[in-house]
């Protein structure tokens, strides 16, 4: 047993805090409603990109791939200090999803061809999967990729598409097989968002963010744009995560809010006393701690068993159930503590500058890549044995 | 970065797991709760052997030299078995703390003794205040001529009918400095112990003082440094029972999975009803959460790294998990769960012991809050 980081690990660590000293200013640290101002944008595709020119986004990568070939708990750390930083980081569904898409499933022409661009921060995906008849029944989707000679010509409707008008191209499901249904017949293809026929419509979100309805009409896909092999696409969508990689560790957002309403806590008062004084808040800001710690715990056994390649128990489902329910739980917890100056925006009497707002609203974003129903489905049947 | 117990450990608890499921089945948890004495001595002599008792002793004091996740091991098959001993007052609580602070005499009296099951040392430190910490110590030990008197009264003192010696904390002076540990025999005059009826069925005792003398040589450790000598056994045991709760709450979990296969109503294993799903994943995250936040704290307790605020986190965690699990089972099992027939009441009435033990969730959440500021 081994409850913390090595002597080398840690170092690396402190190599990962000077660059965010010297290239993050807490100014720019993410603002969820960024994605409608210009100059932050900028900022945030420039900061990635230079994560990118120092290999990180494909630290784990094979380096023929635009890797580093450094081992997972580099990226878990990495993925720490991003986090707690609030780094403007983007293009995380090329990292993630369309890279570990590639590294397990695609031909070693693709990967030598899609994984160079990503891991330099040059090509931005984003997620083409849900429609608005496919949410949490993913298999229900319907839009189509027919063959045209080589190519393929794609129709339908995206939704919910996280960042489309900042992007370059999409990591779209298609069904490419005429007459399939659920599973069977869906291809995964890079859509270049480019391309005439492709329209987008805007979605604003609860949490500020803007999202989008993707629209096809007749677009042409090159052939050579397919990854992996036709009709292997949800094969490749539920396995894609274990391959790519992430720069988010949930249990650090966790520890970031607490140790500012800590610090709220230690310079505010409220009935005669410093908040930190108040039996109450004590008993709630310890109620916080256990859940950053149990996100802590867990985020500690997902890496301890891809270091020591172990099958995660319970079918890996529930530290993805507890992180879920974590989010509104924790937001409203803070605003249990912060009292009715919660609902404050930035302005005068905000207490941590409007952040716990923000987070609140944000926190109703626990469905994102699965609600917390669905995995707790999966928790029950494949992690517990219970029949479905 | 492993968070998994050791191949050594993982020996250890699958021998405690074989060794409790012959030598201590639930038929015989419930023939022992209805038994005065309340443990199986001869199953405590049988862990004697095994080195069980002094797992964590130095050699020279008749024990194995092991660690806190050694013990934790065995703990995990306790709390499944549900097996009713002595140990964690006895071998842990007063064994380990006469070990770190106990005299020359003290030690080597009593230690070899404890490790091989021959005597049995109880504390008694909760006050019918029930107020967890030094603040709850009211007890009063003042000094009389070159020793003390005793007078007040302890609450859930475990075990104290079969104990050779009660290690008492008492208050010398004011403050969290005012608190002295003595070591007091069991059948002294001015100690009178009554038993309190509980709903774990439990053997658990009020002791009431009155002009109960000690010698000065009585005391363990330094006078009014009681508390801070006894916090970090304090500490190891809450680690510890979290490690019984932990095992306890996984065969709690797969009492209702086999239910909920089993049992068939509406057409159906009530095990596919979404319902019935989330009270058993309730079950698995509650257990699973207690098992590696203990795990934790107990690897920084080995490592000999700072760990007060891992171990009030997990323990605050375990508390509430105790009686979580209980409500959560008992809704899955429902009507065959109220029936004293069926094995999960023993297990949800221990939990409600668990819950309290050492310190609640609150108590251990004012540790966190404590930590917090700073």
């Amino acid at each position: 047993m081994e409850f913390r980081f090595s002597p080398e690990q840690e170092a690396w660590r402190e190599e990962v805090r000077a660059f965010l000293d010297r290239e993050l200013p807490p100014a720019k640290a993410f603002d969820t409603e960024f994605v409608e101002d210009d100059e932050l944008w900028e900022f945030a595709l420039a900061f990635t990109r230079k994560l990118g020119e120092r290999g990180w986004i494909g630290l784990t990568w094979p380096r023929e791939y635009g890797g580093l070939g450094r081992p997972v708990v580099d990226r878990f750390i990495l993925a720490e200090e991003l986090t707690w930083r609030e780094a403007p980081i983007v293009n995380v569904i090329g990292w993630s999803l369309a890279a570990g898409t590639l590294l397990l499933f695609g031909s070693e022409e693709q990967k030598r061809r899609f994984l160079p661009p990503i891991a330099r921060g040059e090509t931005f995906w984003v997620e083409g999967l849900s429609e608005p008849g496919a949410g949490s029944d993913l298999a229900n989707l319907s839009c189509t990729a027919v063959r045209d000679g080589r190519d393929w010509i794609v129709n339908g409707q995206k939704t919910y598409t996280t960042w489309g008008s900042r992007a370059d191209v999409m990591y779209l499901a298609a069904r490419s097989e005429p007459g399939s249904t659920r599973h069977q017949g869906i291809s995964v293809f890079c859509v270049d968002l480019k391309a005439p026929g492709v329209t987008l419509s805007p979605l604003y979100n609860l949490g500020g963010g803007r999202q989008n309805h993707t629209y096809f009409d007749n677009v042409r896909v090159p052939g050579d744009r397919l990854i992996g092999e036709e009709g292997r696409g949800w094969h490749y969508i539920m396995n894609a995560f274990y391959g790519g990689g992430s720069g988010y560790a949930a249990h650090m957002s966790f520890q970031r809010m607490l140790e500012e309403v800590v610090v709220h806590c230690k310079t505010h008062r409220r009935g005669g006393r410093l908040l930190i004084h108040d039996p109450q808040v004590r008993q709630q800001l310890a109620e916080l701690a256990e859940l950053v710690e149990a996100a802590r715990v867990l985020m500690y056994e997902g890496l301890s068993n891809a270091e020591q390649r172990r099958p995660p128990a319970f079918a890996g489902a529930l530290t993805v159930v507890v992180l879920k329910e974590m989010r509104p739980r924790f937001a409203q917890l803070c605003h249990r503590i912060l009292g009715p100056l919660c609902q404050l925006k930035p302005g005068r009497f905000a207490p941590l500058e409007g952040h716990a707002e923000a987070w609140y609203r944000e926190s109703f974003a626990n469905h994102a890549g699965g609600t917390p129903q669905v995995k707790r489905m999966v928790l029950a049947t494949r992690g517990l044995g219970l029949p479905r | 970065m492993d968070v998994e117990l050791s191949l050594q450990q993982q020996v250890i608890q699958s021998t405690a797991r074989d060794f409790f499921a012959a030598h201590c089945p639930l038929s015989r948890v419930r023939e022992l709760e209805a038994d005065d004495l309340g443990y199986c001595p001869e199953l405590w002599r049988r862990m004697g052997e095994l080195d069980w008792l002094g797992l964590t002793y130095p050699e020279a004091l008749g024990g194995a030299g092991g660690e806190l996740l050694d013990l934790f091991a065995i703990y995990l098959e306790m709390g499944r078995a549900l097996v009713p001993s002595p140990h964690l007052a006895s071998a842990v609580l007063v064994g380990e703390t006469l070990l770190r602070g106990g005299s020359e005499p003290q030690r080597r009296e009593l230690l070899p003794r404890l490790a091989r099951g021959e005597a049995i040392a109880v504390p008694a430190l909760l006050e019918p205040e029930g107020a967890y910490g030094p603040g709850g110590i009211q007890l009063a030990a003042a000094p009389e001529g070159s020793g003390y008197r005793l007078d007040g009264a302890k609450i859930l003192v475990p075990f104290a009918h079969v104990a050779e010696e009660i290690l008492v904390a008492a208050r010398t002076g004011p403050g969290p400095d005012g608190v002295t540990l003595f070591l007091v025999p069991a059948g002294a005059p001015g100690v009178k112990a009554e038993r309190q009826a509980n709903i774990a069925g439990y053997p658990l005792f009020a002791l009431l003082f009155e002009g109960a003398r000690v010698p000065a040589a009585a005391a363990v450790g330094e006078v009014g440094r009681g508390f801070s000598l006894l916090e970090p056994v304090l500490d190891r045991a809450a680690l510890l029972q979290c490690a019984e709760i932990t095992g306890a709450g996984e065969r709690m979990l797969e009492m209702s999975l086999h239910f909920a296969r089993d049992r068939v109503q509406f057409g159906s294993p009530v095990g596919r009803y979404q319902a019935v799903q989330y009270l058993c994943s309730d079950i698995a995250i509650a257990t699973h959460l207690t098992s590696l936040l203990a795990r934790q704290a107990a690897w920084r307790a080995d490592a000999g790294l700072p760990h007060r605020r891992e171990v009030a986190l997990a323990a605050a965690w375990a508390s509430e998990a105790a009686q979580l699990v209980a409500h959560r089972a008992h809704e899955v099992q429902a009507g065959h769960g109220f029936m004293l027939e069926n094995d999960l009441q023993l297990f949800t009435r221990r939990a409600k012991h668990w819950e309290y033990n050492l310190g609640d969730a609150r108590y251990h959440r004012e540790r966190v809050a404590a930590a917090l500021e700073g």
